[in-house]
């Protein structure tokens, strides 16, 4: 079928390229706006808006709120039918506690787990997640869409596909194809370093859109190929190969008996009631351990286990803001005693490996210029595709208005879709977020049906005007709809001012980032798809006057 | 703003020029890109010492990372500024190619 190994490659970068580019392009877009995930929330909650704070005490602050938590009650209903006997009024079997933070967190997220008595299944757990305000332990309302980190980083890893995590493996796969593509990419590429710096924006489309394909694929191309890979990394033990969780099953829970007597931290409850320590001594002295270790740093993360049981044990991590791996040095003390059980020995070299690899991915670094690095690579990423779709039209427009197939006439609305359509998408459900009455019942679904109305209206209105491209000319909906993202960019600033009196004004004046950084981000959309917008439209009125004039020529 | 934060971000503003530069230089060691910037192409001679010029700015780029970070996360903010400053040449090599005349003034334009 294909004379040469170049022209296998080619096939295979075109085809799979084209299908999954579309995938691609979400998870290229949406990670890069997942990097600033936090901030984004901070946006579309303006009651967070104000300082990160540190883990705050466990026992003026946590413990309060921790003991204020129970299971909400559907779920306590959905598991009733697996329970012998009756549900508890009160769930008092706490199998854990936890608190998680990052240098990025005003709010503070919360989690408890409960055992339940006459639970078929031992392992099922009930379980609760709260917010709070670290400052006093004052709740927080946690119906609010945290836009960021709750719905553009899910749509990163898993398009919010989450029946049988059919997203993740989508994506999973994707990722794979991304390496494939990476790979023949370069085969393609016969001259990798000799055309490193070529972009010529003069010559014909065809000829500009490669060069930026390449230029965008071979600059950022060791953060394209890490970034597949790592992910892939992360999926892989969590999703694709859960072998302890599934056909390992016995095997896992007695290695885990295993490893937690190797360890010296208990396992299960004892069944004997006990009290619980001091625990902001435990955290005091967990600091000054990492501190005598020469790696001074802040509490990331605070687990107690079997809280008020004899085995209950309490497990201190350093927050991983100066280093790319994640939250680590784990620090176990007994709970009823507050005694030292044990201090997590540094990490192997393959466990170092692991955790620099999966933390070069989820950055909970705190590094300002390494985070716009990445977004730079996501949207080089980005513009990799985009300009994959626009060389793929182009190469087959005219041949395909000749013989009067329709092929790349869809392939360009697609194109138009998932390239200003997905843009528009992004800034529909942020205007949305600022436009919809506070106190509306399921706001948070309002936000992402306009997400979703907005994309939907993005392909139909790309289909409709897609006509020109089956005569080989561009489709007027790229122009159209970079103005729409300019209106919509704007429009969001504005509202974010209207709404919540927070003008970049006032938030640079306050340097505070979250807020200015996004209104600015949104600034700078405006300006650029106008630009593209105008420059699309001066093209269009030149083509259009050769075009009459021809028209005229053949005329006479 | 604390003392050790601003030297922090001299140095990584120091290792992204550098970056940008060696970028720059490796680009003008290339015959093409010379023909854009001075409309003639570069004596053999000339061309090398922009190409060692360029790797040490590149070296020197990576020394300033690691200056101001821990090792595992001063090898990303390099990797990253390449591609940044590659990019930059490749744009300014498109619209504006004689500005990159600064960076090697020693050479002299086409008669």
């Amino acid at each position: 079928m294909f004379h040469s190994f170049r022209q296998a490659m080619a096939w295979l970068h075109t085809w799979f390229g084209l299908v999954l580019g579309f995938v691609l392009m979400a998870a290229f877009f949406f990670g890069a706006l997942s990097v600033f995930d936090r901030e984004i929330d901070r946006w579309a909650i303006p009651a967070t808006r104000f300082e990160p704070q540190p883990m705050p005490s466990f026992e003026k602050v946590l413990r309060p709120a921790f003991e204020r938590l129970q299971p909400p009650p559907e779920m306590v209903e959905a598991m009733r039918p697996r329970v012998d006997g009756p549900m508890p009024e009160r769930f008092d079997r706490i199998a854990y506690w936890s608190a998680y933070t990052t240098h990025r967190d005003p709010v503070l997220a919360i989690y408890a787990g409960w055992e339940v008595p006459g639970a078929r299944n031992p392992d099922e757990q009930l379980y609760a997640v709260g917010t709070i305000d670290p400052r006093d332990g004052t709740p927080l309302p946690d119906d609010r869409l945290k836009i960021g980190s709750g719905f553009f980083f899910p749509l990163h890893y898993g398009l919010t596909l989450d029946w049988k995590n059919l997203g993740i493996w989508i994506v999973g796969f994707s990722a794979l194809v991304m390496l494939a593509a990476l790979v023949s990419g370069v085969v393609m590429h016969r001259k990798l370093f000799r055309e490193l710096f070529t972009f010529r924006p003069g010559k014909a489309r065809l000829r500009s859109a490669l060069d930026l394909h390449n230029l965008t694929g071979v600059v950022a191309l060791p953060f394209h190929f890490f970034f597949a890979f790592t992910g892939l990394v992360i999926f892989s033990a969590t999703y694709y190969f859960p072998l302890g969780h599934t056909q390992l099953h016995e095997l896992h829970e007695l290695h885990e008996q295993h490893e937690a007597a190797a360890l010296g931290l208990p396992h299960g409850r004892s069944g004997v009631p006990a009290g619980l320590a001091n625990v902001d001594a435990m955290v005091g002295e967990a600091q000054r351990r990492w501190e005598a270790r020469g790696m001074a740093g802040d509490v990331g993360f605070l687990v107690l286990q079997h809280v008020g049981d004899a085995n209950g044990y309490v497990s201190v991590y350093r927050a991983g803001t100066d280093r790319i791996a994640l939250v680590g040095q784990g620090i176990h003390f007994k709970a009823d005693t507050g005694a030292l059980l044990r201090e997590d020995p540094p990490a192997t070299p393959v466990a170092r490996v692991a955790e620099f690899l999966t933390g070069l991915h989820l950055q909970h670094f705190r590094h300002w210029l390494l985070r716009w690095l990445y977004v730079f690579g996501g949207l080089m990423g980005a513009v990799c595709i985009a300009t994959g779709f626009v060389f793929f039209v182009e190469k087959r427009k005219r041949q395909h208005a000749r013989v009067g197939s329709q092929g790349v006439r869809i392939v360009d609305a697609l194109a138009v879709t998932t390239v200003t359509g997905m843009v528009l998408a992004a800034l529909g459900i942020l205007v949305a977020n600022r436009l919809l009455p506070e106190a509306l019942p399921g706001r948070g679904d309002w936000e992402r049906f306009a997400f979703w109305g907005t994309w939907a209206l993005a392909l139909v209105h790309a289909g409709w005007r897609s006509a020109p491209v089956a005569r080989g000319l561009p489709n007027p909906a790229w122009r159209e709809q970079c103005w729409a993202i300019a209106v919509l960019a704007l429009a969001a600033a504005v509202l974010n001012w209207i709404t919540t009196g927070d003008h970049l004004l006032r938030t640079l004046a306050a340097g505070y980032w979250p807020v200015a950084g996004l209104d600015l981000a949104l600034l700078a959309v405006a300006a650029i798809a106008a630009a593209a917008g105008h420059r699309l439209g001066r093209r269009a009125e030149a083509a259009a006057r050769i075009g009459a004039h021809g028209g005229e020529a053949a005329h006479a | 703003m604390p003392e050790p934060q601003i030297a922090h971000g001299w140095l990584l503003l120091g290792a992204m020029l550098a970056c940008a530069a060696g970028m720059a230089w490796l680009a003008l060691a290339m015959d093409v890109h010379a023909r854009q910037v001075w409309g003639r192409g570069l004596a053999p001679a000339m061309a090398k010492g922009l190409r060692v010029l360029g790797a040490l700015a590149l070296a020197a780029g990576l020394w300033l990372c690691l200056l101001a970070d821990h090792p595992t996360m001063a090898v990303l903010v390099w990797v990253m500024a390449l591609a940044v400053g590659a990019l930059a040449v490749a744009l300014l090599l498109a619209w504006r190619a004689r500005w990159l005349r600064a960076l090697a003034p020693w050479v002299r334009r086409a008669a």
